[in-house]
């Protein structure tokens, strides 16, 4: 799960999660796969990940991503990260995460559109287990904002 | 425009708990139009015993809505699954709904199983229910909550044994779970792994916890949503990893500890 209660997805969530299954019922969508990279410790790893996350999106001729993360904080490194790489590689994409009203510590251009999966009145982590957990309203943003910005760059979808 | 391809198939067969109760013995049967289970008494001492880390370890079933209850911090909430033909990502699977399992715990120092934020108090105000994530208003709750030594709360083997003994309670229930035939099922979900040629293409990236120490995700266990033979994503630094869609839905990944 992730950092705080309130963004962890648990086991559960994966089991059933509203994303996964919005995306591989598109009719308009080759859906490729899901990429998992961890959130490890220290710099120069969560830079390695970001950056074999943008090489494998690239060697699968990927043409758009949707890119989350259950996690805050220090945690948005690894999500600027795998961004900057992806987006380096003029892959057109969507990130999630909460963002409430403590915001994304590490930014970069490639960043611009981002869905926030916060629901809470304070816009922070709550503790509260599953509060601030993508749900299908967050999943259907995500794809059309994808959708909007792949037929922005390709001309059609 | 070619044709659409499927790659594979996945069927999950629900199977749906409408009782939950303490027996002389665990089983999972048929009851009426819905299944019940029987979970086996004195299987806490068991567990106890499964790690030397524990100095306690308690089982409550929770009725639907019985939600006011004081709880350590939810370290995962978990479906119980099992392969019933193939392996993770196709052929069968049949799960259990209407009962989730909760994993608690708590160090004797008192220190809660968690990272950065605990949800150790009042169930009905530390958990949002109807969730993807969460059971809902309707679903029993099997807590199984966990007292380790001290000092473990922060080590990976303490949540890992958690885990452990979680999944000692589970696999008998698989076992009666592994058996159904066709159409004992309450629902049933065939999910296709396509490819649609021509369509653009698209991939789904997910950063799961793996930072050492309190943060672990495991991935493509032995059973759908379990903890046997699972790969851990510190053990490769977070290193990206591919799963198909169907491998995903099936369970390919748990969540060790917040």
């Amino acid at each position: 799960m992730g950092v705080g209660p309130s963004t962890k997805e648990t086991t559960l969530h994966h089991f059933r999660d509203p994303l996964i299954n919005l995306i591989a019922e598109d009719p308009d969508i080759d859906f490729l796969g899901v990429v998992i990279g961890g959130i490890p410790d220290r710099n120069v790893d969560k830079k390695f990940t970001g950056e074999r996350i943008g090489a494998w999106l690239e060697a699968m001729r990927c043409d758009g991503a949707i890119v989350s993360e259950d996690s805050w904080g220090n945690s948005n490194v690894d999500l600027a990260a795998a961004m900057e790489a992806i987006g380096r590689r003029d892959i057109p994409q969507v990130g999630m995460v909460l963002i409430g009203t403590q915001g994304i510590v590490d930014q970069n251009e490639y960043m611009d559109t981002m869905v926030d999966t916060n629901h809470s009145e304070s816009g922070t982590e709550t503790n509260i287990v599953a509060e601030n957990c993508m749900t299908m309203a967050e999943a259907r943003k995500c794809v059309a904002l994808l959708k909007l910005k792949m037929s922005r760059k390709y001309g059609h979808l | 425009m070619s044709e659409e391809r499927v790659m594979r198939q996945l069927t999950i067969r629900s199977f749906h708990c409408d009782k939950v109760e303490w027996g002389d013995s665990f089983s999972f049967k048929k009851d009426g139009s819905n299944y019940s289970m029987t979970l086996k008494k004195g299987i806490e001492e068991d567990l106890k015993k499964s790690s030397e880390l524990f100095e306690n370890l308690t089982i409550k079933i929770l009725k639907p809505g019985e939600h006011h209850v004081k709880i350590n911090s939810v370290m995962d909430i978990i479906p119980i699954s099992v392969k019933a033909l193939g392996k993770i990502g196709e052929g069968i699977t049949h799960t259990i709904t209407g009962v989730y399992v909760m994993l608690t715990g708590v160090d004797t120092a008192g220190r809660q199983i968690c990272a950065f934020g605990n949800s150790d108090g009042w169930m009905d105000e530390k958990v949002t229910f109807n969730q993807p994530g969460t059971p809902s208003m309707d679903d029993y709750i099997i807590l199984v909550d966990v007292l380790i030594k001290e000092g473990y709360a922060t080590k990976r083997v303490g949540p890992d044994a958690c885990h452990s003994a979680c999944e000692m309670m589970c696999d008998p229930i698989r076992a009666f779970l592994k058996k159904f035939r066709d159409g004992d099922e309450n629902e049933r979900h065939v999910f296709k792994d396509l490819i649609h040629p021509g369509k653009k293409k698209v991939a789904v990236v997910k950063l799961v916890s793996g930072q050492g120490a309190m943060y672990d995700t495991h991935y493509m266990a032995k059973e759908p949503s379990g903890f046997t033979d699972g790969r851990s994503i510190i053990d490769s630094v977070g290193s990206p990893i591919i799963l198909s869609p169907n491998e995903y839905r099936d369970g390919a990944l748990r969540c060790l500890y917040g």
